[in-house]
């Protein structure tokens, strides 16, 4: 299954800003995760705090919906997907 | 030396006269300064039946005791009046350095009263104040004033607060700029300088500002700046500036775009904070003594100036469904000169464009008309054309027009950049805003988009009503104290104590830090309660209950009102009208 990855601020000093990557059935947010930090040098300091422990107020969407809210980084992707990582970041 | 400079001014300008004052201790204890101190004397000072741009109105501006000492991001001041546009008890803050100098020149406040028979300025200079002429000033930009006053004065260290053309004009959401770039944005605060013909307030002088415990003082400055380095949100604002908002808030599908009636803008990516980064930025910049500097100076084919701000880059952008950044920033720019509030002109271009569109108002305005929304900033601030209409703001616009559903507003100030549809508690801290439409009287994104201090649910209405109070409180302490908000990403309410406690002297810990916010914030609700508000405003326009989300995840979303108000009240000791009752009024003092 195709999914398009969308990454913002921060990330994007190490990592493009957009791709699709493929999955098998059964993938999930942590799948992902796995090999995007084995892909880009420096991604997996910015995101995790330990392994398998996102950093504070790092954020993963998926389809808009934050993964926290979901199953976390069990969430399952689903063809068509579009997940957004989103390093600290404020305003106002 | 308890972090206060100890003086406030009183300015009368019907009598043209200045009298010097010792700061009252009992204001102290109880408001702390800023907003505390701004609210507290102009609920005193001013009948709640006045019009607010009457010479009855009064105008208070307060720094607090942590402005200027040295703290990272110690630096602002307050605006205290009655809102010409909402009607409210109004504070608008600013940063910049305004602050930190009105201190230097021997001032934690000023009030002005009356009204000035010829354009005045007044001038804070080293423990003294006079009022000036100003009427050679009257008619320039918020730049070329500040320049004139420092070439007047052959001092290039006095900083100006001032009001532009639109200030004069009454234009009903005029802003104060100080330094040609920081705004005390909201609610007309600038409308009501220039119905008192007061252009601009000055500042300069070398006098100390030492806090109660400067050892124990600086043990906590160290340990808050640690705290605020390490921060990854903070970064973050250095970086990209706080357009890094547009597009995590576009991408949770929040974004209000064409004027609210969708909630996520496909060209997000071209207004966004990564763009400006990589596009006009020049340099960040920061006000006095910031370690974040997430403001942001552009340049761009022979233009230079600040921001844009998230706020405005969204609402002259996605808003007005404008993906030209350089039109937002040259409109952000418009707004500075003029002095006008850079949400309000364009949420109400907005509100015209929809109208505009589906055949209300007769415009040839429309939906990403970039050079069209140009030309409309520059009527608004001088009133031309449809421009005085517009002046009026979107909710007396759209009502005159029979339409007051179009105007995205509460208590008739407008919106800012969020759908409070797809974001809860968001809603109801807007909704119940004392001073109107709302984002920084109690920041509820930070939880439910931001996830700090902690992730909660954005669509979920339990519990909220708990943490929209906290929120408003801690906030209404914050301002009150002089330091930025966007401190609170890295701080808590023992770090705010602690410097306070070692600035001023006076104990206080976080329940009493909570509890002076809740003076403040009461003090505003029975002020606004005496203007006739009630329940019935304490709501957002009909579109954000009714019609719910079409697109992303919060398809299907409206805000909950009835799921979150009674319990709001409750919590906070008011009545099912949302009066505070006896007995919260005598816990607080405000009997």
């Amino acid at each position: 299954m195709k999914v398009h990855v969308k990454a913002f601020a921060t990330f994007r000093e190490v990592m493009d800003s957009q791709f699709d990557m493929d999955f098998p059935k059964g993938a999930t947010i942590h799948t992902l995760l796995a090999e995007l930090t084995g892909k880009f040098e420096g991604l997996g300091e910015l995101m995790f705090a330990a392994p398998g422990t996102l950093r504070d107020f790092v954020n993963i969407l998926k389809n808009g919906r934050n993964v926290h809210f979901l199953a976390g980084l069990d969430t399952p992707l689903d063809d068509g997907d579009v997940i957004a990582l989103f390093p600290p970041v404020a305003g106002g | 030396m308890d972090g206060y400079a100890g003086k406030m001014v009183y300015a009368d300008l019907s009598a043209r006269k200045v009298t010097i004052k010792p700061t009252p201790m009992e204001l102290k204890k109880q408001y702390l300064g800023g907003r505390g101190f701004g609210i507290r004397l102009l609920t005193d000072m001013v009948d709640p039946k006045i019009d607010p741009l009457s010479d009855k109105n009064v105008v208070v501006y307060a720094a607090g005791p942590l402005t200027g000492t040295g703290i990272p991001l110690g630096s602002r001041y307050e605006v205290s009046t009655i809102s010409p546009l909402t009607g409210t008890a109004m504070s608008a803050n600013s940063g910049g350095v305004f602050g930190w100098k009105m201190k230097k020149a021997g001032f934690d406040a000023v009030v002005v009263t009356g009204k000035a028979k010829k354009p005045v300025y007044l001038l804070l200079d080293n423990g003294k104040a006079e009022l000036r002429d100003a009427a050679h000033l009257w008619g320039k930009t918020t730049g070329q004033t500040t320049d004139a006053i420092m070439e007047e004065l052959k001092d290039d260290k006095v900083r100006v607060s001032c009001i532009g053309p639109a200030g004069e004009k009454l234009v009903l959401f005029a802003c104060i700029i100080n330094e040609k770039a920081r705004a005390a944005g909201r609610g007309g605060v600038g409308a009501v300088m220039g119905s008192k013909n007061l252009k601009a307030i000055a500042a300069r002088g070398d006098l100390p500002i030492k806090a109660a415990d400067e050892a124990q003082l600086n043990v906590v400055k160290d340990r808050v700046r640690k705290k605020i380095e390490e921060n990854g949100i903070e970064k973050a604002l250095h970086n990209y500036g706080t357009a890094v908002l547009i597009n995590i808030i576009n991408e949770n599908y929040v974004l209000p775009t064409r004027n609210f009636q969708t909630a996520h803008f496909p060209n997000a990516e071209k207004v966004s904070g990564e763009t400006i980064a990589k596009t006009i930025l020049k340099k960040p910049k920061g006000c006095f003594a910031c370690i974040v500097q997430c403001g942001r100076v552009h340049e761009f084919d022979g233009e230079s100036g600040e921001g844009p701000e998230y706020e405005p880059d969204w609402a002259f952008g996605p808003d007005c469904g404008i993906d030209d950044l350089k039109a937002v920033a040259r409109a952000n720019n418009i707004c500075n000169e003029y002095g006008l509030d850079a949400i309000s002109a364009p949420a109400t271009i907005a509100c015209l464009m929809e109208m505009a569109e589906k055949g209300y108002v007769k415009h040839p305005i429309r939906f990403g008309d970039a050079k069209g929304m140009l030309k409309l900033v520059e009527q608004i601030a001088k009133r031309e054309d449809i421009g005085n209409e517009l002046a009026e703001g979107s909710f007396r616009f759209a009502t005159k027009y029979g339409h007051p559903e179009f105007s995205m507003s509460s208590k008739k100030q407008e919106l800012p950049a969020y759908d409070p549809r797809g974001i809860q508690g968001y809603g109801l801290a807007t909704a119940t805003s004392v001073r109107g439409g709302d984002h920084v009287y109690g920041y509820m994104i930070s939880p439910e988009v931001l996830g700090a201090p902690e992730k909660l649910d954005p669509y979920v209405t339990k519990g909220k009503p708990q943490w929209v109070k906290t929120f408003q409180d801690l906030t209404a302490s914050i301002d009150a104290s002089g330091m930025c908000l966007f401190s609170s990403f890295a701080l808590d309410a023992q770090d705010y104590a602690d410097l306070l406690t070692a600035t001023t002297g006076m104990k206080i810990d976080p329940a009493e830090l909570l509890k002076i916010g809740e003076r403040i914030w009461n003090l505003q609700k029975l002020y606004n309660i005496k203007r006739g508000l009630g329940r019935k405003d304490d709501t957002l326009p009909a579109r954000l209950l009714n019609e719910p989300l079409k697109e992303g995840a919060p398809t299907g979303q409206v805000w909950k009102r009835d799921e979150m108000l009674d319990e709001y009240y409750t919590l906070r000791g008011w009545d099912a009208e949302g009066t505070p009752t006896k007995e919260k009024r005598k816990e607080l003092g405000l009997a």
